[in-house]
């Protein structure tokens, strides 16, 4: 009995999987421009964010839009940064672009940083 | 004996004008080169070498075999080697991917490659004024433009 119960997860953790890809990319969640929040945002996989936030942001994607605006810590393995941060950013991969703000403290093991960000920061690298 | 010291002073004076136009302001430290000290009023500087001191070049560049120690300013700075100190850039400054950078960093205009290392402080020149770009600088360029029109009208 106990055999069949773990198979009968399996599947529905594998239906659920499946329902995602089918709807949108994995688990992604898209934060507009109007959203104001003073917390914190937590997700697994993929969080595009066009708000403004006084708080924290973690996941493994992590996506800033152009009009947004971070106050607090942003982590993740890949972060892309359009917007305003003012805090610390922890990142394995970072790209700044152009349109980007930065003031606050950048950990990070990889980064490209683009022609016309505005960059006041200290910077540390960890391999 | 006027003529001939005419002669000879007008010479030397080709020759050291000859030197001038072809080597005008140029600096190359080339790999396995070790100089320390002041470089000052360069326009081009090339560096494959070690350089510790200070460097005052409108063109810097260091090569990925190149070593810098200590400060360097410039308009426009094109980074793939090592530094050690503070690199001041008034235009465009270049991080290339082989860079390694600790130190300060300060400039006008920044872009980095993918891969490169930069350990520091970054400071963006004259980022009181463009952290509020939607209204002060607007109104502040109208300012300017207007006492500049004083001027005129007045002489």
């Amino acid at each position: 009995m106990s055999i069949f119960g773990s198979n009968e997860k399996k599947v529905e953790e594998k239906t659920t999987f499946n329902f995602d890809i089918d709807k949108e990319n994995i688990n992604q969640s898209n934060l507009a421009k109007d959203i104001k929040i003073h917390g914190s945002i937590e997700a697994k996989d993929y969080i595009d964010f066009a708000g403004h936030i006084t708080g924290t942001i973690k996941s493994s994607t992590i996506y800033l839009k152009p009009d947004s605006y971070v106050k607090g810590t942003i982590t993740g393995d890949t972060i892309t940064i359009e917007g305003e941060v003012d805090g610390d950013i922890q990142a394995k991969d970072l790209h700044i672009k152009s349109t980007a703000k930065i003031k606050g403290n950048i950990r990070y093991t990889n980064i490209d940083i683009q022609n016309g960000s505005i960059i006041n920061a200290d910077l540390f690298y960890s391999s | 004996m006027n003529y001939e010291e005419h002669k000879t002073g007008n010479q030397d004076m080709e020759s050291v004008q000859e030197y001038g136009d072809n080597d005008s302001k140029t600096v190359n430290v080339g790999a396995g080169v070790r100089i320390e000290g002041r470089i000052d009023g360069a326009e081009v500087s090339d560096i494959s070498g070690t350089l510790s001191g200070t460097i005052n070049s409108s063109n810097i560049n260091l090569n990925s075999s190149g070593i810098f120690n200590g400060d360097m300013s410039g308009s426009d700075i094109t980074i793939s080697g090592n530094v050690e100190g503070d690199i001041n850039s008034d235009q465009y400054l270049i991080v290339n991917q082989s860079a390694n950078i600790k130190g300060t960093i300060e400039y006008s205009s920044l872009q980095v490659s993918y891969g490169a290392k930069i350990q520091g402080t970054i400071r963006h020149k004259g980022s009181v004024h463009s952290y509020t770009p939607n209204i002060e600088p607007i109104e502040k360029e109208d300012e300017t433009e207007n006492h500049e029109n004083d001027h005129e009208e007045d002489v």
